[in-house]
């Protein structure tokens, strides 16, 4: 591995969306600490803006086309990465907007709030870029911290103390898990950047590494067996962070197994197929089975999330092109879908203080907005059409198809059913049952303007889904060098369950 | 209109659903006419979708084709055949009269309407969609708007709403209450609905995706698909890979339908239901069933379905007769008409299973005539049920004094329902039967026994309600006096006699959609032999159940594909 530092100002240009925000979370902080007495609010707007410029930035590169490597090919500006830059950068956005009433819980460090949240995300976009073991890790590492002290943000809070304690040791054990791995992987090929190990043989000691690591990242998604982080800490966490963390860490660790799978261990599919098949079907029948049960709207949403990367991986076992294009679709629709029902539960929390599924009681007749939102946002999750949820399913199960994943696809559309269940449980709360108290909920702007993003975003996806799936189909163009397409056509025996 | 007709009909519902949104609850006219205003342009273009489908041209016609996704391979395909064309009709007259028939609710109006369009809006997709994705799109799009109609405007049960000691009220209202079979509320019966139509819909979407994968086209385009999809022959898990999409294509749609034993969430869903949506519901929401079973598994897998129909032919007497049975004993009133429409429903699957013309037509022509007759009597039993608030048959009586109007439109719609000469419901029936009889002579007389409970449930009901002692505690209960409460009464009563009258057009329609499937599935490979002896045998009383029907004679006669078909026999 040869490590070239000498950039030129052309290869800065790759890290341009990085530095900018960098720079601009600097401003942030320093605004922050010589004028303390500006209102906290004008802070998220200026966050804000610095996301929005990096947006820009990176849609930029996007219409240009601009690509490449640095540092020998352990940062790659690819399309992919562009697309869960994009990914993370939307998700920061409408987090922070949705912070903007609830940081005047917190007793103290109301800036730094905005500065941490920034910060992890700079930490993803790096992770969406990272093409080598150790920038994986590296970058994993910083957007985590940044998570420890958010999700313990509500000091006086003893729920959000255990959840940040919960967090961060599991988070440290996973982050063990990885740094083991990463030993074991380098030991057995030398290798650490992704694309060159497609040759490694698979000897034990590789496949124990590779476990591991898919170990770790599993704690970041939250995929049962690794999933028991994943209530207590949303349910404790300042909703805004739940949001947060139910979403972009999400995505910046698929962008990664995306690479690991399809070009690492592209050679080794008829075995890893197994490992994916099962942590899906775990996991979909698991967090569905478990959210019935569930009394809080923060937990329900957890145990959905789990259910819903279950859903996701279901594209990766896929191992495809075009299972790597559902699984972009896919989180696209779960973006818009779960930080709008996020935003759902952070004003109703704002407005009633608490956040049990009881409290939605005939939230329909104290705000049919806040009410027909929540509607859409679970149908979507639950994959009812025309909602973006239901085409985001469907990619995923027509990739899977094509691969011959029965069995797969038989309890993912068990699950759709179930998870059918208690989605429609709140909205029995919400519009049936009446209120206990009628009187109506206010909703402030920039709520509003997040929940109106969601729908937006629900509904346009799913109606009109032809731009986002050329998107996303570019977006994975690099995968079709190592997947080939070949052997997507013929259906393979060996998986094939009924 | 022209071409774009289907689009107008389509998104008319649609677009006066959105445009609701933006209207105010605190003006209900504006609310109102904006429903009767989009139901109203959907309603014309639909009459003259019918009156333009050119039977003689047959096939599919009046299609649109708006590309929807490269990478899926799926179209906003959009085409209506002879079968699709009445049903299309029947969902606009009915959302048009259910838009009247609701007109007197207060509580959140400008909601109802909404879900309400947008439910008949995606039937009306369901049945012009030629693309197989389309199809599952708006048959799952119809799911949830019940879901809303039923549990904020429905109705309890009796024994629910008797639970009002505290240990009752606190069991009523704790969420696990929905499990309680025995007394169930309104939000039973719609989760029960929506978990069970989810559940088969995600098996017809397995047998859906099937087809996407073994056919190879990467489309999901039904013409394309049926003239390309080589799905025969593929041997899986000791069968053969046609087998099981068939199954899966057939159970999954005919829950819908409701076919014994997937029925039992058909009752409780339209006991539950506001009237305008039971009429909804049993009016087109369940020929959704049968239409994507004729769509899909008729269309694409012609072979199999002529192997596999049996199924149909054995589930339907149990549908039938067990219908018919609970309905006699039924002491609700929306119990009996849901009962009586899954019964009803029988028929269809009858007539679908004896595969030739005169039978399929039948089935077609009855889904039509079923829409009207059930959608009138869900209409009078919501009206009564807006008098008296009670469903339940022993409690009420005597109510002809009271409502002269609505008891003379029940006797109708009794009539309708039995087949009486004179409505379309007769010609539906009476095709069924003579179509049916050569393959099929148990299930006939099965079905004549049914006809003969159609007689006696509704006729008791009709007792019931209607005449014998008054109970005096509904005495405020007053007839239909107003046009609007009138009109939708008379538009279902005039389509049904109109077309029991006049039903040429209606029959010329149905057999242009017909006669190319009858013909796919049964000359596709030389006549089974199964067929042949039970054709010999039955030859004598085919033609002597003809004769008894004269209309039906010279209906048989007028068409030389029948002549020649039944000389090739």
């Amino acid at each position: 591995m040869i490590f070239s530092l000498d950039l030129s100002l052309s290869d800065l240009l790759l890290l341009l969306p990085e530095i900018l925000l960098t720079c601009w979370l600097c401003v942030v902080l320093i605004v922050d600490f010589v004028s303390p007495r500006l209102p906290k609010e004008q802070l998220a707007y200026l966050s804000v803006t610095g996301l929005v410029l990096t947006l820009g930035c990176l849609a930029w590169f996007d219409v240009n086309h601009i690509s490449g490597a640095l540092f020998g090919n352990m940062f790659v500006l690819d399309r992919m990465a562009i697309f869960f830059k994009v990914f993370v950068l939307g998700a920061t956005i409408l987090v922070i907007l949705s912070s903007v009433e609830y940081v005047n819980r917190f007793a103290l460090f109301r800036g730094e709030y905005y500065v941490l949240v920034v910060m992890s995300a700079i930490g993803m976009m790096f992770m969406a870029s990272a093409n080598d073991l150790l920038s994986v890790f590296v970058s994993l590492e910083f957007s985590t911290l940044g998570f420890y002290v958010l999700v313990s943000y509500l000091r006086e809070d003893l729920a959000s103390n255990e959840a940040g304690l919960k967090f961060f040791i599991l988070g440290v054990f996973a982050a063990g898990l990885f740094a083991y791995g990463i030993s074991l992987v380098y030991g057995e090929t030398g290798q650490l950047v992704f694309s060159e190990m497609s040759s490694a043989q698979a000897t034990p000691g590789l496949i124990i590494g590779f476990l591991l690591i898919f170990a770790a990242l599993g704690f970041k998604l939250g995929a049962v067996p690794f999933h028991s982080w994943i209530p207590d800490t949303y349910h404790g966490a300042p909703t805004p962070v739940t949001a947060f963390l139910s979403i972009a860490p999400k995505g910046a660790a698929l962008v990664i197994l995306l690479r690991i799978f399809l070009v690492a261990l592209a050679s080794f599919k008829p075995v890893w197929v197994y490992l994916l098949v099962a942590v899906s079907i775990v996991s979909m029948t698991y967090g569905n089975i478990v959210a019935i049960a569930q009394r809080n709207i923060k937990r329900l949403l957890a145990y959905s999330g789990i259910a819903q990367i279950g859903t996701v991986l279901i594209g990766l076992a896929a191992g495809t092109k075009m299972g790597s294009d559902a699984i972009l679709f896919y989180l696209l629709a779960y973006l818009f879908a779960n930080i709008g029902a996020f935003a759902v539960v952070i004003a109703v929390s704002h407005a009633i203080g608490r956040d049990e599924i009881e409290d939605y009681r005939g939230l329909n007749r104290r705000s049919p907005f806040l009410a027909f939102a929540m509607l859409l946002f679970l149908l979507s999750l639950a994959g009812v059409p025309p909602l973006a949820g239901f085409i985001g399913k469907l990619y995923i199960f027509i990739a899977a198809i094509k691969e011959g994943l029965y069995t797969l696809i038989t309890v993912g559309l068990i699950n759709i059913v179930i998870s059918m269940y208690y989605y429609l449980i709140v909205v029995k709360q919400m519009y049936i049952n009446e209120p206990v108290d009628p009187s109506p909920i206010r909703i402030s702007g920039p709520m509003k303007a997040v929940i109106y993003v969601g729908l937006a975003g629900t509904l346009v996806i799913g109606i009109y889904p032809q731009p986002f799936t050329d998107w996303v189909v570019e977006a994975t163009l690099m995968f079709s060098d190592f997947v080939s397409p070949s052997a997507t056509a013929v259906p393979s025996s060996i998986h094939g369950g009924g | 209109m022209g071409e774009y007709v289907l689009l107008c009909i389509l998104f008319a519902p649609f677009l006066g659903a959105l445009g609701l949104i933006f209207v105010s609850n605190r003006q209900p006219l504006l609310v109102r006419s904006i429903a009767v205003g989009s139901a109203f342009v959907s309603l014309i273009a639909s009459i003259y979708l019918f009156y333009a489908y050119d039977p003689v041209k047959g096939g599919f016609q009046f299609i649109q084709k708006i590309e929807w996704s490269r990478q899926l391979g799926i179209s906003l395909h959009l085409g209506v055949d002879g079968i699709g064309t009445p049903l299309v009709l029947a969902s606009t007259i009915l959302l048009f009269a259910g838009i009247f028939v609701s007109w007197h609710i207060k509580d959140r109006t400008k909601e109802f309407y909404i879900w309400l369009l947008i439910l008949a809006a995606a039937t009306i997709g369901v049945f012009m969609s030629l693309d197989l994705f389309f199809l599952y799109f708006f048959y799952e799009m119809s799911v949830i708007p019940m879901y809303l109609l039923l549990g904020m405007w429905g109705s309890h049960t009796k024994k629910y709403l008797e639970m009002t000691d505290p240990e009752g009220m606190k069991r009523r209202d704790s969420v696990g209450f929905i499990f309680n079979f025995g007394s169930n509320s309104k939000e039973y019966a719609a989760m029960k609905l929506v978990l069970f139509l989810s559940a088969f819909a995600v098996v017809a979407l397995m047998g859906i995706l099937l087809i996407y994968k073994y056919s190879g086209l990467n489309t999901f385009d039904i013409l394309v698909l049926r003239e390309h999809a080589n799905l025969m022959n593929i041997p899986v898990l000791g069968t053969t890979l046609d087998k099981i999409i068939w199954i899966l294509v057939f159970f999954g749609f005919a829950s819908i339908a409701p076919l014994w034993p997937m029925h039992s969430w058909s009752p409780v869903g339209h006991a539950a239901a506001p009237a305008a949506t039971s009429m909804l519901h049993a009016g087109v929401l369940m020929k959704l069933g049968h239409f994507s079973i004729i769509r899909v598994a008729f269309e694409i897998l012609p072979e199999t379905t002529r192997e596999m129909m049996p199924i149909a032919a054995v589930l339907c007497m149990f549908s039938i007769i067990y219908g018919g049975f609970v309905a006699f004993y039924a002491k609700d009133t929306k119990y009996v008409i849901g009962y009586s429409s899954s019964s009803h429903m029988g028929y269809v699957f009858l007539g679908m299973a004896a595969l030739n013309y005169i039978s399929l037509s039948g089935a077609v022509i009855y889904m039509f005539a079923h829409a009207m007759a059930t959608g009138m009597l869900f209409a009078m039993a919501g009206w009564v049920y807006d008098q008296t608030h009670t469903r339940d048959i022993p409690s009420l009586g005597g109510l002809s004094n009271k409502m002269p109007f609505i008891s003379a439109c029940f006797i109708v719609g009794c009539m309708a329902s039995i087949g009486m000469p004179g409505t379309v419901n007769f010609i539906a029936e009476i095709m069924i039967i003579v179509g049916s009889w050569n393959k099929y002579p148990l299930q006939v007389i099965v079905a004549m026994l049914g006809i003969v409970l159609t007689l006696a449930y509704l006729f008791k009901m009709m007792r019931g309600l209607f005449y014998g002692p008054m109970n005096q505690k509904y005495g405020h209960a007053h007839d239909a006096i107003s046009t609007v409460d009138r009109l939708p009464l008379l538009i279902m009563i005039s389509v049904s006699i109109g077309f029991g009258i006049f039903p040429m057009h209606l029959y010329d329609v149905v057999r242009s959609g017909v006669d190319p499937l009858v013909v796919r599935i049964t000359q596709v490979v030389p006549v089974a032999q199964s067929e042949g002896d039970a054709d010999a045998q039955s030859g004598v009383s085919r033609s002597e159940s003809m004769s008894t029907s004269p209309v039906i004679v010279n209906e048989v006669l007028a068409t030389p594909l029948q002549i020649s078909r039944g000389g090739s026999e």
